[in-house]
């Protein structure tokens, strides 16, 4: 499936982290929410529901999979793995991020 | 891989939308509840903790619908809704919707048609296992360049001693006197003469096809001449037999001798030939001397004979390898036999659809006319097509106003395009059934078309997976020919409409451009061409019909034999001959018998060689005149008319001076000016004996009906014997009701001597007609469907005015046109381009007409009738297919036309 590069922004870095908590182990949804508030000691917590389309998105694309498996508490719940092709992504992922936030940078601080 | 497992998790959820939904709810559930436990591990009371985990968690129903269009299922709605619409328009206008189904399933239909005709010609292999190895072997004569079959003796040497081949079998054409007792033998004998083949005992076994019930003879069963056995083909078996499953062991006789039938040819095994007759029985080469009595030379022969020869390659070695080895072959041949085979080289021709004749059948012309049949039905397509793409821009032209409305309120390009091109598939589909109708009916096209012989021919074309194939494809290109055009055009759309006030599109914007204008004209023209042609045709049928042949065709009955295939000689025959007439004739009901051949309108000419002299345009003074063999009485029994002299008599014997009737023609020929009673010819060549003249008879016509009759002799078959003979019955009252009585006759002088060709002369006549039928036929197909055709492109095309001028039509109407000068407004460009088509068409017409007046019987070229019914019915066509849309016009609100735009 081709990717799209055009530059969303938002669509863009809700796939990058998804790829970057899954990248620490399977989980699921909400899981992956808990990690990125974690990892962004609370400051990425809102809107947690568009994380779903977004995993529908990447595993339609082949970057992630999913399966049934139980919690520690014994329920039942949908477990995300990044694929290995969601690995490379991840990597292109985290480069193209990089290039984005120092042209920003760039520019912010060209105009102080 | 994972692409690949990403791609059917993708489509599991297009194609089972219920799991992806429970899924879907489960994940939300699970995370909602997580996250409200984890909010009341911090202290808030389970109503808070829940509100607060719906607030992060955002919009649910917005997640779900994100959610559910990336996965397509808007997509599938949208098809559902598209469907749902396109289904209502149809309804709407079931006129059109007929229209659009007729014409395109003629359309695909006639291409699938002669597809299944040039698959069968062109592309079917041989029914045989791998056919790509089979060649067929001929010999060419170096200095002649003449292409011959083999005889029997090279046949076997370059079997058994060249090396070129794997092996090689042979096969020659035969008629066969069948004798097919009942399954208990004792029982009633049903009697015909069949098509078979003589074919060396390897046959079988070099195809290397499976039979379909029994098994095949083959050389280990008998030595040859010990071995009496006939595979039959399915037709035979089926017809013949009633498909009796225990066929096998099943005596029949074959020209007097008794066969044992083996095997059934599998389904659709017609033999090896492309143009020639069906066999239905294949006979070994071993028992040719029972099967054509006389004959010796079959097991021997060289320099060329009757055998057509065909092989398989050795395995590994291509056909360049094999025919430079036939061809070194051939050279060995010629230095054993000089005398026979010293100019002969070998030729290989591969398999490809059948093992015809290279001279008689030549593969360029099959080609060519195949292309050109096939180019035909496409352009005739394309141009339905044309005319749909037409209709279809007509009308979404009218609905311009609801496309506008549709994208200035958002609605994607790719969406509107989309649902115009759901419409024309839906339109379409109707199409697709009347062409796959259509196809299902090849079978019994063809035996329409094809003329009926003694033997069954055709090409057996038949809709296999390759023919469907094709034909899904020309719908699929005609679909979106007829379909994408306008759904593209339509997308392109304004998404303003142009204001009110601007006045500039008034009139001259979108008229139709010159091409669609030209197409409706040509259309119009071809159509009057064939019309007037398949017209021309019907009434000289009708003509035809009513014509004197110079005999009288009422109450005949006829019935053939043959009996030299029953081992008769010529004493045992002539006795025969002698009982038979005597029997007939006392028969009540019977007027006069005799016997003769060739009959009027038989399947076989004959012709025999005078010695006339300067007469001739030979170098040796002979000419070959058309002839008959009958026994006396045969001017009375045939009902043709004495002119002059006498029939003849029982008197005219072997031993009695040699005496010929011949026609009006002959006599005026052979001797201008002078009374052709008592004048002699010498029979043969110069030194032949000289026949006298005793009696003229009017010319009659023996082969095509449409012909001039040309000049006929009869010779008496007691001083000229022939074994196949047709007995001619002139009966009082009922012909048809005579025949069985007839057959009693026969079956009771020889129960096991079978008859053929029962007919009334009536019903032979008609048969001669069938080549003019077809013709008459096909003509008035394709006129009607030219017709067919440009009607719809005459209306597309005034509909497709009304439509874009209809702000105009308001204007003139709130002027005070009255809805008469509106009708005459919108009808003119129509009727003006109908009468342009009308008068091409009768100018080509015309010349067509003159062109095949050689063809045409009882009435001229110029035939009023025709040329007048002709333009007159398309006249009216034309006024109906530009009236109907133009009445639109007339209904229209002059307040909603002026608002239109």
């Amino acid at each position: 499936m081709p990717r799209s590069d055009k530059p969303d922004a938002l669509r863009g870095s809700i796939d990058l982290l998804i790829l970057k908590a899954l990248s620490l182990g399977p989980t699921h949804g909400w899981g992956i929410g808990l990690r990125l508030q974690e990892l962004s000691r609370g400051q990425l917590d809102a809107n947690q529901g568009s994380l779903y389309p977004a995993l529908q998105r990447l595993e339609h694309r082949g970057d992630i999979g999913s399966e049934w498996r139980s919690t520690e508490n014994n329920r039942r719940a949908r477990y995300y793995t990044i694929t290995r092709q969601g690995r490379r992504a991840l990597g292109e992922e985290v480069d193209r991020w990089n290039r984005f936030a120092a042209a920003i940078s760039l520019v912010l601080e060209g105009g102080s | 891989m994972s692409r690949v497992e990403g791609l059917l998790a993708r489509l599991r959820s297009v194609f089972r939308p219920s799991d992806a939904e429970g899924r879907m709810e489960e994940e939300f559930r699970f995370h909602l509840e997580m996250e409200q436990a984890r909010l009341m591990r911090d202290g808030l009371s389970p109503e808070a903790a829940r509100r607060q985990a719906l607030l992060t968690f955002g919009g649910v129903d917005a997640h779900r619908e994100t959610m559910r269009d990336e996965r397509g299922a808007r997509w599938l709605d949208d098809l559902g809704a598209d469907l749902r619409y396109a289904l209502r328009a149809m309804r709407r206008s079931p006129g059109y919707a007929l229209a659009v189904a007729l014409t395109l399933g003629v359309g695909i239909g006639v291409n699938g048609m002669v597809v299944g005709y040039v698959n069968a010609l062109l592309f079917r292999p041989v029914a045989a296992k791998d056919p790509d190895q089979l060649v067929a072997l001929f010999q060419r004569d170096m200095r002649t360049g003449r292409i011959g079959e083999l005889g029997y003796g090279d046949y076997r040497d370059y079997r058994e001693r060249s090396g070129a081949f794997a092996d090689l079998a042979g096969m020659s054409g035969v008629p066969l006197n069948a004798a097919i007792p009942g399954p208990s033998g004792a029982e009633a004998v049903a009697g015909d003469m069949v098509w078979g083949e003589i074919v060396t005992e390897n046959y079988f076994s070099v195809l290397g096809m499976a039979p379909a019930a029994g098994r095949f003879f083959q050389e280990t069963d008998a030595p040859q001449g010990a071995n009496p056995f006939v595979v039959v083909s399915y037709d035979c078996w089926r017809r013949r037999f009633q498909a009796d499953p225990n066929i096998m062991g099943r005596v029949v006789r074959l020209n007097g001798t008794e066969f044992t039938i083996t095997g059934v040819a599998p389904r659709g095994f017609r033999g090896l030939r492309m143009f020639g007759f069906w066999p239905e029985m294949w006979v070994p080469i071993g028992m040719h001397a029972v099967i054509e009595p006389g004959s010796t030379g079959k097991l021997q022969g060289r320099g060329g004979g009757d055998l057509m020869v065909f092989g398989r390659m050795r395995p590994g070695v291509d056909r360049a390898q094999t025919t430079a080895a036939a061809e070194g072959f051939a050279r060995q041949l010629a230095g054993w036999f000089p005398a026979t085979n010293a100019d002969l080289t070998a030729m290989l021709i591969p398999a490809g659809v059948g093992f015809d004749h290279p001279a008689y059948v030549k593969p360029a012309v099959l080609v060519l006319s195949s292309a050109l049949g096939l180019v035909g039905s496409l352009l005739i397509l394309a141009i339905i097509c044309a005319n749909l793409a037409n209709l279809q821009l007509a009308r979404a032209a009218a609905r311009s106003r609801e496309t506008a409305i549709r994208l200035s309120l958002g609605c994607s390009r790719g969406r509107l395009t989309r649902q115009l091109l759901v419409e024309s598939a839906v339109l379409a589909l109707p199409g697709c059934a009347i062409a796959l109708a259509l196809l299902q009916a090849n079978q019994l096209t063809e035996r329409y078309l094809v003329p009926k012989l003694q033997f069954e021919v055709g090409l057996a074309a038949r809709t296999d997976a390759r023919v469907l194939l094709f034909t899904a494809v020309v719908a699929l290109l005609a679909v979106g020919l007829f379909g994408l055009v306008p759904a593209l055009r339509a997308s392109r759309a304004k998404v303003v409409p142009p204001p009110a006030s601007a006045g500039t599109t008034w009139g001259s914007g979108n008229r139709p451009t010159r091409l669609r204008r030209s197409l409706v004209v040509i259309q119009l023209a071809l159509s009057v061409v064939l019309l007037v042609g398949g017209m021309l045709f019907v009434r000289s049928l009708v003509a035809a019909r009513a014509m004197d042949l110079g005999f009288d065709t009422r109450d005949r009955a006829m019935l053939s034999f043959n009996v030299g295939l029953q081992g008769y000689d010529e004493r045992r025959g002539q006795a025969f001959y002698d009982q038979v007439l005597a029997q007939v004739r006392a028969l009540p009901g019977v007027a006069n018998a005799a016997l003769a051949r060739p009959v009027p309108f038989d399947t076989y000419g004959q012709t025999t060689a005078w010695y006339v002299g300067e007469l001739a345009n030979s170098r040796d003074g002979t000419t070959r005149i058309p002839t008959s063999i009958a026994s006396d009485g045969f001017v009375a029994a045939l009902g043709l008319r004495l002119e002059d002299g006498r029939d003849f008599t029982a008197e005219d014997s072997a031993n009695a001076p040699p005496v010929m009737v011949v026609s009006r023609t002959v006599a005026t020929r052979l001797w201008p000016g002078r009374n052709p009673l008592g004048q002699q010819v010498r029979y043969g060549d110069a030194e032949g004996p000289l026949v006298t003249v005793v009696g003229v008879v009017a010319d009659a016509k023996f082969a095509v009906i449409l012909d001039v009759p040309g000049g006929h002799l009869y010779l008496p078959v007691r001083q000229h014997y022939r074994d196949w003979q047709t007995l001619v019955v002139h009966t009082r009252g009922d012909a048809a009701g005579a025949l069985p009585r007839l057959e009693r006759v026969l079956s009771g002088l020889d129960p096991a001597l079978p008859t053929f060709g029962k007919i009334t002369m009536e019903e032979a006549v008609a048969g001669g007609l069938s080549t003019s039928r077809t013709a008459a036929t096909i003509a008035g197909f394709f006129g009607v469907l030219a017709l067919l055709i440009a009607s719809l492109g005459l209306y597309a095309l005034v509909a497709g005015a009304v439509a874009e001028r209809t702000r105009e039509i308001g204007v003139r109407m709130a002027l005070g046109s009255t809805p008469a000068g509106i009708l005459r407004l919108m009808m003119r460009e129509g009727a003006r381009l109908g009468a342009i088509g009308l008068g091409i068409g009768l100018v080509g017409a015309f010349g067509v007409a003159r062109a095949m007046g050689g063809l045409l019987f009882g009435l001229s070229p110029g035939d009023p009738v025709t040329f007048v019914a002709v333009p007159v019915t398309l006249g009216v066509l034309v006024l109906v297919a530009t009236w109907w849309p133009a009445r639109r016009a007339v209904r229209l609100d002059p307040v909603a036309a002026l608002r239109s735009e």
